[in-house]
């Protein structure tokens, strides 16, 4: 097992090497570039050729990889070209704040998702299981950022109970983080419940109708353990991965909702940068972001070793 | 049974957090919140480009002299100037005792460094283009500087009223993208990017009893729902800038003050004179002709703006009142029959994503001009790849610009032949406009400037470069509490004269 790990996190680090190579190349190769973006409108050619000079975007592309890398390995995320400051708390406290925005929809998913799966698995075909499949269809065929700007107009302006968005100053109370962090939660959690549940619904149909869970209640088990004890932990496998890919998504990929909540987070931390071509911070957020997705995707393998015992990693 | 639990849990915190709300921790009364749309970038002056960047460096810098609200040119940093006859020598006497944020007197070596580095490439600063007329400068004792400039400029102090050319402290100019240290009413507390930044009164201000606010937070919330139900909340006491189309959600709110004020903020319709089918002034003359101006205020501005010739905007004293706004489709017509393209033409308008007047603008456009059977495609373009590929390259565009100090760097830059950017839009060459601008820039009279400027208003609608249909309104909302405040024409926050009553 511990090989297996060992393996995987050498296979992590190569994918990040070539995931930064892929990055540059692409930045490169897209129109327009970073000086500039800084000059702006009516750049005269002189000024962006000495913000090019300064910069050190004249020297070949792969000395500037390698200066980049270079810094990357000694712990240096680099300075950003448009806000001339270093990326490191940036990143820092964009990270934060998506890992609060995201553990919190992940939480809401995982219960709501598997929850609401099983049940519409146990009641199948009923007009739970139909209500059900309504309320998460709604949530994943209307866009989040409707649904977000509708809890703004409900939750904020008319009911006037959570703030409108933004993040808490420092030093808030958990009240008060909660109170920002729960509408863009729940509307993050509205969007991928479907997927959870109906993946764990299909899959507890299955379970269900198996031997093993037959023989079980042929034993006088109760319902209740032969659902949570026998048949979910097999039914869960497909679902982890699906909850694995969502951490990769709600960690960067979650830019509308950020947007919609003015929720300075990841994604809209990256969507900047790239607006602007600042090629450090493009980098390093979107290392960051492969890297929790990376782990995530090893944690859920874990994990399926974990629920079925017939799963082991040589 | 499980969802119910969790619905249990998840009305419980509701609950609690509701009973628990605060407001922001650290202020008391006095801490004005005002909310802007876009991300900053820099804290730098010199680099400053965006509206709630000019907004920050306001608050935190001054310049040697400042503009009011009325176009009057006002002593800031410098107590009085004095230029010489030719207008070509200008000497500046700087205030006695003008603190730094960190403690230090303002000097004139200050002064010297800042436009030194403004006229450095490397710092990318857009102000450069306006004092490459130098020739010389020099601290001539430690309160007075004097610049000798390569010609005649009769507006020579009003460039130091504008955003870029604020003054920063010579030894701080490394540190001035993370900690800036200014001499304005606000000293900068943090800076959050995407999030926030938070100023902090200064003591020392060199206009005693001022500012009023003990703070001021600006807080970066994009989405115009966001914004409209943060101030009905109160969660924010004002919105700069506020998007047209959130005003009528807030007409009807009795705590809420909408405050317009004219501008001379410009989106204008470019017509590349170095394209065809633009080369012919026939074409572009027909085109113009063709625009409605007033449908456009009530369509791209939701009625936010004023029709008018140039960006010179009709508030103002050099407004030529005797030229008509109206469209004339019939001479429109007429004209187009003389040209290459009688039976009109195939052509693309590129608008920038993301700046929604100049959107509509741009359909609108396309809707005006198919009575000459000009067939209009539009075309939305990112920003980077506007201002890369489109401003100056392509033939057909809509831009629009903010307000500038002065009449004479409103239009010159554009309008002259030899303008820094005339090239970046629409290539355009007029030899009366190039004699009337020079002579107005070279003329220390206010009437005979008038007279100039009038003239080159007629002479843009005769051979038009392209067509400003408006100039904008810019329009604040505020929460009754915020007392003092009004909008600027140049859009920045002025927030000396503010208190939260």
């Amino acid at each position: 097992m511990l090989t297996y790990i060992a393996r995987r996190v050498v296979s992590i680090g190569t994918i990040l090497v070539v995931l930064s190579v892929l990055i540059f190349a692409i930045t490169q190769i897209l129109p327009g570039n970073v000086a500039r973006v800084i000059a702006g409108q009516f750049a005269t050619p002189d000024m962006v050729a000495a913000i090019e000079a300064k910069l050190g975007l004249h020297d070949p592309f792969y000395v500037q990889y390698g200066r980049w890398a270079a810094g990357i390995l000694q712990g240096d995320l680099g300075n950003s070209l448009i806000m001339e400051r270093p990326i490191g708390p940036v990143l820092s406290e964009a990270l934060y704040n998506s890992a609060l925005l995201a553990v919190t929809a992940f939480v809401m998913v995982t219960i709501l998702g598997i929850g609401l799966g099983v049940l519409s698995a146990i009641r199948q075909n009923g007009p739970l299981d139909h209500g059900v499949s309504m309320f998460t269809f709604l949530g994943i065929s209307v866009p989040e950022f409707f649904w977000g700007i509708v809890f703004i107009l409900v939750f904020s302006r008319w009911l006037g109970w959570l703030p409108a968005g933004g993040i808490p100053d420092a030093g808030a109370g958990f009240a008060t983080i909660a109170s920002h962090v729960i509408l863009p939660s729940i509307t993050l959690a509205f969007a991928l419940v479907a997927h959870v549940s109906r993946m764990t619904r299909s899959s507890m149909v299955d379970a269900l109708r198996s031997q093993y869970v037959r023989f079980a209640r042929a034993k006088g088990l109760s319902e209740q353990t032969v659902i949570w004890r026998h048949a979910l932990p097999n039914a869960l496998l497909p679902t982890i991965t699906v909850l694995a890919i969502d951490v990769g998504w709600l960690i960067g990929g979650v830019v509308v909702t950020e947007t919609v909540f003015a929720y300075p987070g990841l994604g809209r931390a990256l969507i900047f940068a790239i607006e602007r071509h600042d090629l450090p911070m493009i980098q390093a957020s979107t290392l960051v972001i492969a890297a929790i997705y990376c782990c995530a995707n090893l944690v859920a393998d874990l994990l399926y070793a974990f629920f079925n015992p017939k799963i082991r990693y040589g | 049974m499980k969802r119910r639990t969790f619905g249990k849990v998840v009305a419980g915190a509701m609950i609690a957090a509701a009973a628990d709300l605060t407001g922001p921790a650290w202020a008391a009364g006095g801490t004005l919140k005002v909310c802007v749309s876009s991300n900053i970038n820099t804290l730098d002056p010199a680099k400053t480009k965006i509206g709630e960047e000019y907004i920050v460096n306001f608050l935190i810098f001054s310049g040697l002299t400042e503009l009011q609200n009325d176009g009057q040119l006002k002593p800031d940093l410098a107590e009085s100037w004095t230029r010489t006859d030719d207008l070509k020598t200008w000497t500046f006497v700087l205030r006695n005792g003008v603190k730094w944020h960190h403690g230090r007197e303002l000097d004139a070596e200050d002064v010297l460094a800042t436009v030194k580095r403004i006229l450095d490439p490397a710092t990318a600063s857009v102000a450069r283009v306006n004092f490459q007329l130098i020739d010389r400068m020099e601290a001539v004792d430690p309160r007075t500087v004097r610049f000798t400039l390569k010609a005649a400029y009769a507006g020579f102090a009003d460039l130091f009223s504008d955003r870029q050319a604020r003054i920063v402290p010579r030894d701080k100019i490394d540190t001035l993208t993370s900690e800036p240290i200014g001499t304005g009413p606000f000293r900068f507390k943090s800076f959050k990017p995407g999030d926030r930044i938070e100023l902090v009164k200064n003591p020392d201000y060199f206009i005693p009893a001022m500012p009023k606010l003990d703070g001021v937070v600006l807080r970066i919330i994009p989405e115009s729902a966001g914004q409209v139900a943060a101030l009905a909340s109160g969660d924010v006491d004002m919105v700069w800038n506020i998007p047209f189309e959130s005003i009528p959600q807030l007409k009807t709110n009795a705590a809420v003050t909408l405050d317009a004020v004219p501008t001379s903020t410009w989106d204008g319709i470019i017509m590349n004179s170095a394209l065809e089918p633009f080369t012919d002034p026939k074409v572009r003359l027909a085109v113009s002709l063709a625009i409605d101006k007033a449908a456009l205020v009530e369509f791209a501005l939701n009625g936010f703006g004023t029709p008018t010739h140039t960006m010179i905007p009709p508030s103002h004293a050099f407004y030529n009142k005797d030229l008509k706004i109206a469209p004339d489709l019939a001479r429109a017509r007429a004209l187009l029959a003389e040209t290459k393209y009688p039976k009109g033409f195939n052509i693309t308008i590129h608008v920038p994503a993301g700046r929604p007047t100049r959107e509509r603008t741009g359909t609108a456009v396309r809707e005006m001009l198919k009575p000459l059977g000009i067939n209009v495609e539009v075309q939305r373009v990112p920003w980077d790849k506007f201002i890369t590929d489109i401003e100056g390259k392509a033939a057909f565009f809509v831009d629009g610009f903010y307000s500038r100090p002065t009449i004479d760097t409103s239009v010159y830059p554009f309008y002259h032949s030899a303008g820094s950017w005339n090239t970046q839009l629409w290539h355009y060459k007029n030899a009366e406009m190039d004699r009337v601008l020079d002579a107005a820039r070279a003329s220390g009279s206010v009437e005979e400037q008038t007279k100039l400027y009038k003239e080159m208003q007629a002479l843009s609608l005769n051979d038009p470069p392209g067509i400003v249909p408006y100039v904008i309104n810019h329009v604040n909302a505020y929460r009754k509490a915020v007392k003092g405040f009004r909008s600027s024409p140049m859009m920045w926050l002025d927030l000396r004269e503010v208190s939260l009553g």
